[in-house]
């Protein structure tokens, strides 16, 4: 089991390092294929070439890609200063450089926008995963009728709706037409709970609509196949009460696959929902990183994407752990 | 493409630095609904008055803005509304006054005791400066803490972004690369500028400059004291020598600042300033619809990028007679213009450019923009309405009409030898969904008349070297370049001379973009410098103007105008002609929350 | 940046490598399969000897199946109507609307931008109303949206199912590091934030290339880039298909009368392979639908003045609030053709793999 996991964590870094240098071998050949210069996004306006040329000697830009790589990851562990003759920058582990475009710090940049993505994916995801499983489990139970069949439709209805289109049609109906909800301006928790819970109302229910349609299918569909299973119909001729039965028996392995979708689901929201985020102005990683890109603001584009790509790697990691514990025909190893 | 290239929040529609409005004539009467008398608030009030004035202390203003600040560090802000907003922390020898119309575009002493004395050759001036003047830690303001703030500005390796005026008017060949690689023991090493005492400040020039007050009027002339100048970093906690000073560890990039009182400022030296609220706060938001229904509501004061609110509340306001009552839609200064390269053919032939101009649609052009009231009104020339030497009756293409003329357009096909029309591209930042509305519109409307352009969209960040770079504009075959220009300073020259002047031509960051190579608008432009005489220069850039217009070079699509909402709490509010924005330093609370 | 739910197989997972290792694809809330993954249709794993003792080829059955699946066959029908719109483009325009980039100023109003009629302009000569600002009729637009939309739909589900049957076949037929790398490319894949590099990639790439317009190079980024990451999705199934196939009696059989690798892969396991391949092309063909058009609203798919459906939508956020017509209608449009398209795939997988009803 140790052994296995240290196999693991081992692999998971190992796939963030190949996702840092791939990302960073493209967003370092953008610039040379568009033409364009790193340096001058740090500057904008003025092209003075003085400027530039402080720029490309403190930012490290003239180095070859490698060593900027290297300089890259060694910001990552132990920090790194950036120097301009007598103007020093110091900038802490974990260190993800400066943005191009706002010469922030990149690390505390992104540090501010997860608890917006964090909040939007939990709270959808609490929402989400009651009301997919419930009516998953509902259906299935009542196969074959109006309640399934109604279910069902507008299950699949739910996944052929891309938020872009839900989202705004919610928020013409639920903001602009019935005045119920307010504009989404994220609240911090801690500086009022109830606004907070408010202002992401609509961001919630509309993307949790699209995952429990989902959810709801694929639970369906599990548990259908779990109660047709040899051990379901004998413990019913055992004699077992129905809600045994289903409570400890069929849902027990009718929802493990879901817990693996779950967590994958999870992780990669966590790492920025850039379309949700789009639609309801939540400045949250995905919104960022959006504009990042849209500006080629590539620290903090390689920002984002390590972020998100370590909560997929760490998402994986966990399913497979959880999934050994819960499900007894796997055994790690 | 303004300089203040990134000033332009998501909105994407007008920003403004440059006069504006209507105290100088050319606002149209039609959209003026209201009257403006007794300092009631009513529809457009204040762009000509003080709406609500007063003098009660105390309260907080609550500013918002969807677009951050680029730097709070003086010398490297760029946006008008930081420039404005500067106002409340940073003095400088002169600043404009604090009065709506006109006479807002005058300069005031500020930090100098008094206006300078010049030399009669205009090549020498002498400040004198106010005596207990503070930064915010109490240490006394001195002619030499304004020198350093000026030598910042030529540290351009270490803190760029402000705008390089006084580099090319101060530097004389000197070479001065900034107070960071000055060998001079006290790091005050430029020679065009002495300070023979604390008081004293002298400026030698190399040639007479009739705008050079204005430039000194830029908040990156503003006193920075060397003990606390900390490069790049200063950006993130500037000193203080207005009346409000950043609240400690109050700037957070992204999400706002907090201003509080400055304790060592003293309204006896400061004949600008109200510093009527106890405290300010800006926050920065991503969701402009959210901060117009704030603003509204009257949970937010006034939206400091004065961009223009955005559809939903436009339609909102523009319906309810109550809510329009604190609507104001003044000129923000900018002009929204195609120009035509006279690097790419058949751009190089006068007629062709005419049919361009001819062919366009100036209505479809004007609702791209937002329309005759959120967008502006149909532009007829390159000198904004309100920049003196500027004619609203000006119109040598017909433009005003609001028809596309497609017979004059094949006319001039056929005088420029294309009579079936020829292919171009239409080159527009893809950062600013009002640009490429006007971009689609154009490609439109030169259909009409056989000219096929492609648009082409590039990356809004890389401007400088997209279309900011001649060579590059004629190897991509950039024939129509769509972008718009708002003046850092109030005159004719701030605003024409680097779009027409053909010594503006750079090699990157070009903004001469039809590549204007004409002697005589040169010639008229050194003698501007040299004109004292107000009515005089103004005639000067009439000529100017009508010069350009005549090589239909620019083709002006609207002078622009952003409808703004200000919550009726708020008390002095006037449009600031300089910046086309409320003056924010003037505003007060009436109710003292 | 996916975050799709996922197709997960339990069995599939046991019988592979390790724990479940999932699939994931496409944008925020776009669809992909959620049922079980196809093992392969009962007839195969009945093996070929039984189908003829069944008299009926598997096509036979399926499409008897098929046929009787009467809303699966309602998706088949929009999907072909769908096709048929794209294809007649130019002439339902010339029939029904106004050249897709004609302003038409005076069916707007100057002041707020909005279509002076009601229900965004809707009329007798503009039957699906007029876009804000220029008064384009959005009929046509729809139109030739449609026709870039399935276009970069049905090419990159192409692209997908080509490369995910090479990398999936080599993978589980030939094994060994072969199949490690494979694996792990793919594996690799799915944890890269897509949509993220979807966005980035698209977005540097010039704007005409190799002699094509605007509009139909960046169709062929497109199609690379949605194409690009969705093999891992098709390679996945395929590779566990392979898996046991590979195992099984036929190919033993075949390979003991010395058969040649290629001939077996060609010959043998790519006929038992078509079904789920079949399924699952027509499975990613909606979620390449939705791929293409949020990268369009996120502005970075078909640059304008050439119409998308995303494009449109994207553009209505400025205005939907006062104008909600303008947003109902591409959004709507973008719904049905998916919902159409999902309700015939799951309909043929069900015809092809009686199990997963």
């Amino acid at each position: 089991m140790v052994a296995y996991l240290i196999r693991r964590i081992f692999n998971a870094v190992l796939t963030l390092l190949v996702v840092t240098l791939v990302t960073f071998g493209i967003f370092f050949m953008v610039p040379k294929l568009t033409g364009s210069d790193p340096a001058l996004l740090y500057i904008g306006k003025t092209a003075d070439k003085v400027a530039l040329d402080g720029i490309r000697e403190k930012m490290g830009l003239a180095d070859p890609i490698m060593v900027q790589y290297g300089k890259f990851l060694k910001g990552l562990v132990a920090g790194r200063d950036y120097a301009n003759g007598p103007d020093v920058t110091h900038c802490p582990a974990p260190c993800l450089g400066y943005s191009f475009k706002t010469e922030q710090e990149v690390t505390p940049l992104l540090m501010d926008d997860l608890p917006v993505t964090f909040s939007l994916a939990l709270g959808a995801a609490i929402l989400w995963l009651i009301g997919g499983v419930a009516t998953g489990v509902i259906s299935a139970l009542r196969k074959g009728s109006l309640l399934d069949r109604v279910v069902m439709t507008g299950a699949l209805a739910g996944v052929s709706l891309p938020i872009y289109f839900t989202g705004l049609l919610a928020s013409a109906v639920f903001v602009y037409w019935l005045g119920w909800l307010p504009q989404g301006q994220y609240v911090p928790f801690l500086e009022s709970p109830a606004d907070w819970f408010v202002q992401l109302l609509l961001p919630w229910i509309t993307l949790a609509f699209l995952f429990a349609a989902t959810y709801a299918r694929l639970t369906r569909a599990n548990m259908l196949e779990t109660l047709g299973e040899d051990y379901i119909r004998t413990a019913r001729a055992k004699g077992l009460p129905e809600r045994t039965v289903i409570g400890k028996h069929a849902l027990r392995s009718g929802l493990t696959p879901i817990v693996t979708i779950f967590g994958l689901d999870l992780g990669s929201l966590l790492g920025g929902a850039i379309l949700t985020e789009a639609v309801f102005n939540l400045r949250g990683l995905g919104y960022q990183a959006l504009q990042a890109i849209k500006g080629n603001d590539l620290p903090v584009i390689l920002g984002v994407t390590l972020i998100a790509a370590t909560f997929i790697v760490v998402a994986n990691l966990v399913v497979d752990l959880v999934y050994g514990l819960i499900d007894p025909r796997v055994r790690l190893g | 493409m303004s300089r203040k290239t990134r000033a332009f929040a998501a909105a994407g529609v007008a920003l403004a630095l440059g006069l504006t409005s209507a105290a100088c004539s050319g606002n149209k009467s039609d959209d003026k609904g209201g009257t403006t008398s007794g300092g009631k608030s009513a529809y457009n009030a204040a762009i000509t008055d003080v709406v609500n004035p007063s003098t009660t202390k105390g309260g907080t203003l609550n500013l918002w803005t969807a677009q951050d600040a680029d730097f709070w560090d003086p010398a490297r802000g760029y946006y008008a509304f930081v420039w404005n907003l500067n106002r409340l922390y940073t003095r400088k020898l002169v600043d404009y006054a604090a009065s709506p119309g006109k006479s807002g575009l005058e300069l005031a002493p500020d930090l100098a005791s008094a206006m300078p004395e010049i030399s009669a050759d205009k090549l020498t001036y002498t400040f004198k400066l106010k005596t207990g003047t503070k930064f915010d830690d109490g240490a006394a303001i001195t002619s030499k803490d304004i020198k350093y703030g000026i030598e910042r500005i030529f540290a351009q390796d270490v803190v760029p972004g402000g705008p390089v005026y006084l580099i090319d008017i101060l530097d004389q060949g000197q070479g001065y690369k900034g107070p960071y690689k000055d060998t001079d023991a006290n790091k005050l090493g430029l020679k065009s500028v002495e300070t023979p005492d604390d008081q004293t400040i002298i400026f030698h020039l190399k040639k007479a400059q009739s705008d050079f007050l204005y430039l000194l009027a830029m908040p990156g002339a503003g006193p920075v004291p060397q003990k606390r100048d900390t490069g790049a970093q200063y950006n993130s906690a500037p000193a203080a020598s207005g009346p409000y000073m950043f609240k400690a560890g109050s700037i957070q990039p992204g999400k706002g600042v907090v201003w509080v009182r400055n304790p060592n400022w003293d309204p006896a030296t400061d004949t600008i300033r109200k510093a009527l609220p106890d405290q300010i706060n800006l926050t920065v938001t991503t969701n402009a619809e959210d901060m117009d229904s704030r603003l509204m509501a009257g949970t937010a004061d006034i939206d400091v990028g004065q961009t223009g609110v955005q559809a939903t509340a436009r339609t909102k306001i523009l319906q309810d007679p109550a809510l329009k009552a604190n609507a104001d839609t003044p000129a923000t200064g900018f002009i929204r213009y195609a120009a035509l390269a006279t690097s790419v053919a058949p751009f190089d032939n006068i007629e062709c450019r005419k049919a361009v101009f001819y062919a366009a649609d100036p209505t479809s052009l004007q609702t791209a923009r937002g329309g005759p009231i959120a967008g502006g009104d149909i532009g007829t020339s390159m000198l904004p309405p309100n920049i003196a030497g500027s004619d609203a009756k000006y119109d040598p293409f017909n433009r005003l009409q609001g028809k596309p003329q497609i017979e004059e357009a094949k006319k001039a096909l056929a005088a420029c030898g294309k009579p079936n029309g020829f292919d171009t591209t239409i080159a527009v930042r893809n950062n600013k969904p009002a640009e490429v509305k006007s971009a689609e519109a154009l490609q439109a409307a030169l259909k009409q008349a056989n000219i096929n352009a492609k648009i082409e969209q590039y990356d809004g960040a890389q401007l400088s070297s997209v279309i900011g770079a001649p060579d590059n504009v004629k190897a991509k075959g950039y024939g129509i370049q769509i972008a718009g220009w708002g003046a850092d300073y109030p005159t004719g020259s701030g605003y024409l001379q680097p779009l027409v002047d053909s010594r503006f031509i750079l090699k990157n960051g070009n903004y001469n973009l039809p590549l204007i190579k004409d002697p005589s608008i040169d010639g008229l432009f050194d003698q501007a410098a040299g004109e004292t005489d107000a009515t005089k220069a103004a005639a000067l850039y009439e000529q100017i103007n009508h010069k350009v217009m005549e090589g239909a070079y620019y083709l002006p699509f609207v002078f622009d105008k952003a409808l703004n909402y200000r919550n009726p709490r708020l008390t002095n509010a006037y449009i600031h002609d300089a910046f086309g924005q409320i003056d924010f330093q003037a505003l007060g609370v009436s109710d003292g929350k | 940046m996916y975050h799709a739910p996922v197709t997960v197989d339990s069995r599939c997972a046991v019988a592979g490598r390790g724990p479940a290792k999932q699939m994931s694809l496409g944008p925020e809330a776009s669809v992909t399969d959620d049922k079980s993954a196809p093992t392969a249709d009962a007839a195969d794993v009945r093996g070929p000897a039984e189908k003829v003792i069944a008299g009926r080829s598997l096509k036979q059955i399926a499409w008897r199946r098929l046929k009787k699946d009467k809303v699966a066959i309602g998706g088949g029908v929009v999907v072909i109507l769908l096709v048929l719109v794209a294809i007649l483009a130019p002439v339902l325009v010339a029939l029904l609307g106004h050249p897709p980039d004609e302003y038409h100023q005076d069916q707007i109003d100057a002041t707020f931008g909005t279509p002076k009629g009601s229900f965004g302009g809707i009329s007798s000569d503009f039957i699906l109303g007029v876009e804000p600002t220029s008064g384009r009729d959005v009929f046509s637009r729809i139109v030739y949206g449609a026709q870039t939309s399935l276009t970069v739909a049905f090419l990159s589900a192409l692209v997908s199912t080509i490369l995910g049957v090479i990398f999936g076949l080599s993978a589980g037929f030939l094994g060994g590091w072969v199949d490690a790398v494979i694996s792990r490319v793919m594996d690799f894949l799915l944890a890269f934030p897509q949509l993220l590099f979807s966005i980035a990639l698209v977005s540097v790439v010039p704007y005409e290339m190799l002699g094509l317009n605007a509009r139909w190079s960046r169709v062929l980024v497109l199609v690379c880039v949605i194409g690009f990451f969705g093999w891992p999705y098709i390679g996945r199934i395929v590779r566990g298909q392979t898996l046991s196939l590979r195992e099984r009696e036929f190919v033993e059989a075949a390979r003991s009368m010395g058969a040649r690798s290629p001939r077996i892969l060609v010959r043998e396991l790519l006929p038992n392979l078509a079904a789920p391949i079949l399924v699952y092309t027509t499975l990613i063909i909606p979620t390449n639908i939705l791929t293409e058009a949020a990268l369009s609203f996120l502005g970075v798919g078909i640059p304008p003045p050439n119409p998308s459906w995303g494009g449109m939508l994207s553009d209505a956020v400025a205005t939907y609030s006062i104008s909600p017509m303008y947003m109902i209608i591409p959004g709507a449009t973008i719904f049905i053709t998916v919902l159409a398209f999902n309700l015939f795939g799951d309909g043929l997988r069900d015809a092809l793999d009686p199990k997963a009803r």
